[in-house]
């Protein structure tokens, strides 16, 4: 009797335990409800390196993740509901590695997920000291199949763009290397290889005081903040210097009026100095137009009228650059230009007789003043073109190893240093 | 005297350009507004500046007009183009249309302002071709190599060139474009990133010599 109760049991027991594990795959088909599975590891930080305003979040790949699965992240600046759409992506799109910052700032992983979050375009400029609220939700076809558990962060500037320390190493090198050779300049000459534009300086203007015609000298299209410019203004001090010198007359026609008040100055200084202040005229210097085209008509007209005996154009220009050159070269004018604009220079090497390229428009107020302080500064120009050269030469070597032998890391180094962020 | 005319003004110079200089490396809301408080007195610079040349555009034609220089008659259509632009826009209090229709301000710019605009402009496209004439005269090497070049270029552009190409060159297996392609891509490239970064590293060292005031000419000497 006990022998068949316990029969009994037994089987009662086996049918309990049988409808026990038969529940389980019941429970799976719920899961579409419910989220099934928990996002762990979500967390979120301060974007570093930025003004503010975006955050930063973090996360491991999860294991059931497949290529269709999208990742919804949500933000809210309230601590209970008012979830906006912050972000969507799918996984196989975004994973700690595409993250754009080099390896001394960031260290990402392949096995995670990160994603920058620019707050201000979802609400707008946040006050400072609010903190944000995240969550994050994977779903496949439409289907939610995990989320997080909110987490927060308070969004805050940085005071150091640590991505950028490559370019502070370079700028305290030059730094370093400008101020030596200053030094270096005060000690002995420096050899400074001849820029033929700039000799034919003196030709020029002992052509226009022999013809008895005037120069004409433009500072281009910028404003007076475009170092180009400024470099224009430099040059203009001793072409101006040397028209004083010769008793010859120079004509500043500007496109801006800033530039034409700084000119005024230099042209007035250079006669100074040239000691024939009594020859400077206020009017050497006027303002023609802000417009690109009115600018380009009026200096024409004024050329093909004045037929001057030599004409600069030194500084920025843009479409107008031709249509000044060509019109001074019709006119017989003796031509040197200087521009970095090197969209231009073709059309300069045509029209005029020399040409300065680029970086020899900076150089040229040091080439011709003479200064030693301001000659060494051209070393260092030298000096960063040699280390741009080598930065080419080792980079490319370096680059094209790296991907015959699987370098990958040395690679990545050798990219990250040299680029900009 | 020494103190208001150099050494306040290079005070000013150098502090300002490296505060600027560290707003590069500073991401702070800080340094952001220091930057748009700059360009903000920039504008205002401007503005007044913008005055001291209308000024100056007067005097100089005016004073062109009472000595009747040669092309002095020119110099009347200065004050007539800028009342014409002007006296409209005061008067639309800016608007260049207004109920759907042209206002006077607004047919200025497009009959006046925009034609002469785009006549100079037309104007450039002939310019072009004087100075194409003057850069084919094969002079050197280099002439000879930017000749081919820009004879290529030019080949490539119109389908009889491409037809030319075709019949003449056919048989190198490349097409005009592929050359013009590679052209543009490599040599053209090449040489236009070399000016590139002389023209970076140059500004960079000028920007050194302005803000330690080692270039201080726009001062004057002592």
């Amino acid at each position: 009797m006990t022998k068949n109760k316990a029969l009994h049991l037994a089987v009662l027991f086996l049918f309990t335990a049988g409808s026990a594990f038969a529940a389980k795959p019941a429970a799976v088909k719920k899961a579409p409800a419910q989220p099934a599975a928990a996002i762990t590891g979500f967390a979120a930080a301060d974007m570093p390196y930025d003004v503010g305003g975006a955050a930063l979040l973090r996360w491991p790949v999860g294991h059931a993740e497949t290529p269709d699965t999208v990742y919804t992240v949500f933000a809210s600046t309230v601590e209970n509901g008012g979830w906006v759409k912050a972000d969507e992506f799918k996984a196989a799109g975004n994973s700690g590695k595409s993250v754009d910052l080099p390896f001394w700032a960031w260290d990402g992983s392949s096995s995670e997920h990160a994603l920058k979050v620019d707050l201000n375009a979802a609400f707008g400029e946040l006050p400072a000291g609010t903190v944000v609220h995240f969550k994050v939700e994977s779903s496949v076809n439409g289907v939610v199949t995990a989320a997080s558990e909110p987490v927060s962060a308070e969004p805050k500037g940085n005071w150091f763009r640590l991505d950028r320390l490559n370019n502070v190493v370079l700028f305290v090198v030059l730094v370093g290397v400008f101020f030596w050779a200053v030094s270096h300049a005060k000690r002995k000459g420096l050899f400074i290889r001849r820029i033929a534009g700039l000799d034919a300086i003196d030709e020029a203007i002992g052509r226009a005081t022999e013809m008895g015609k005037p120069i004409y000298y433009t500072t281009g299209n910028q404003p007076i903040s475009y170092i180009g410019t400024i470099a224009s203004t430099f040059i203009l001090g001793e072409v101006s210097k040397k028209v004083a010198q010769y008793d010859s007359m120079i004509q500043v026609p500007h496109y801006d009026p800033v530039v034409m008040t700084v000119c005024k100055e230099v042209v007035k200084q250079s006669y100074l100095e040239a000691g024939r202040p009594d020859s400077y005229r206020d009017d050497s210097n006027f303002f023609v137009s802000q417009d690109q085209f009115s600018f380009a008509a009026s200096v024409d007209g004024l050329i093909a009228r004045e037929k001057p005996a030599a004409v600069f154009f030194m500084g920025y220009f843009s479409a107008e650059a031709l249509l000044l050159a060509e019109v001074g070269a019709a006119n017989g004018a003796i031509q040197i230009a200087g521009t970095d604009a090197e969209g231009q220079l073709p059309f300069f090497f045509t029209a005029c007789d020399y040409t300065l390229i680029g970086e020899e428009l900076y150089a040229a107020g040091a080439y011709l003043s003479k200064e030693p302080m301001l000659l060494s500064a051209l070393k260092v120009q030298d000096f960063g073109k040699l280390v741009v050269m080598l930065a080419v030469l080792f980079g490319t070597v370096i680059v094209m190893l790296g991907a015959k032998f699987h370098w990958d890391t040395l690679v990545n180094v050798v990219v990250n240093v040299f680029k900009a962020y | 005297m020494k103190l208001i005319k150099k050494t306040i003004p290079l005070a000013i110079v150098f502090t300002v350009g490296v505060l600027t200089l560290l707003s590069y490396y500073v991401p702070h809301k800080v340094a952001v507004d220091f930057v748009e408080t700059v360009s903000k007195w920039e504008n205002i610079v401007m503005a007044f500046a913008f005055m001291l040349g209308l000024i100056s555009l007067f005097r100089t034609h005016y004073g062109k007009i009472t000595r009747q220089v040669p092309g002095w008659g020119y110099s009347i259509f200065v004050f007539i183009g800028f009342l014409a632009m002007v006296v409209p826009a005061i008067v639309t209090k800016g608007r260049t249309m207004e109920a759907g229709s042209i206002t006077a301000l607004g047919w200025s710019y497009r009959h006046i302002y925009n034609a002469l605009a785009g006549t100079m402009f037309a104007v450039l496209a002939f310019y072009i071709v004087s100075t194409a004439y003057r850069s084919f005269r094969i002079k050197s090497a280099q002439a000879f190599v930017l000749f081919v070049a820009a004879f290529i270029l030019i080949l490539g552009k119109v389908p009889l060139g491409q037809l030319i190409w075709d019949k003449v060159l056919g048989w190198t297996g490349y097409t005009v474009s592929q050359v013009i392609g590679w052209i543009m891509a490599v040599p053209a490239v090449a040489g236009k990133r070399g000016i590139m970064i002389g023209i970076a590293i140059g500004a960079v060292v000028t920007s050194f010599k302005i803000i330690f005031g080692i270039e201080k000419q726009y001062l004057g000497r002592d």
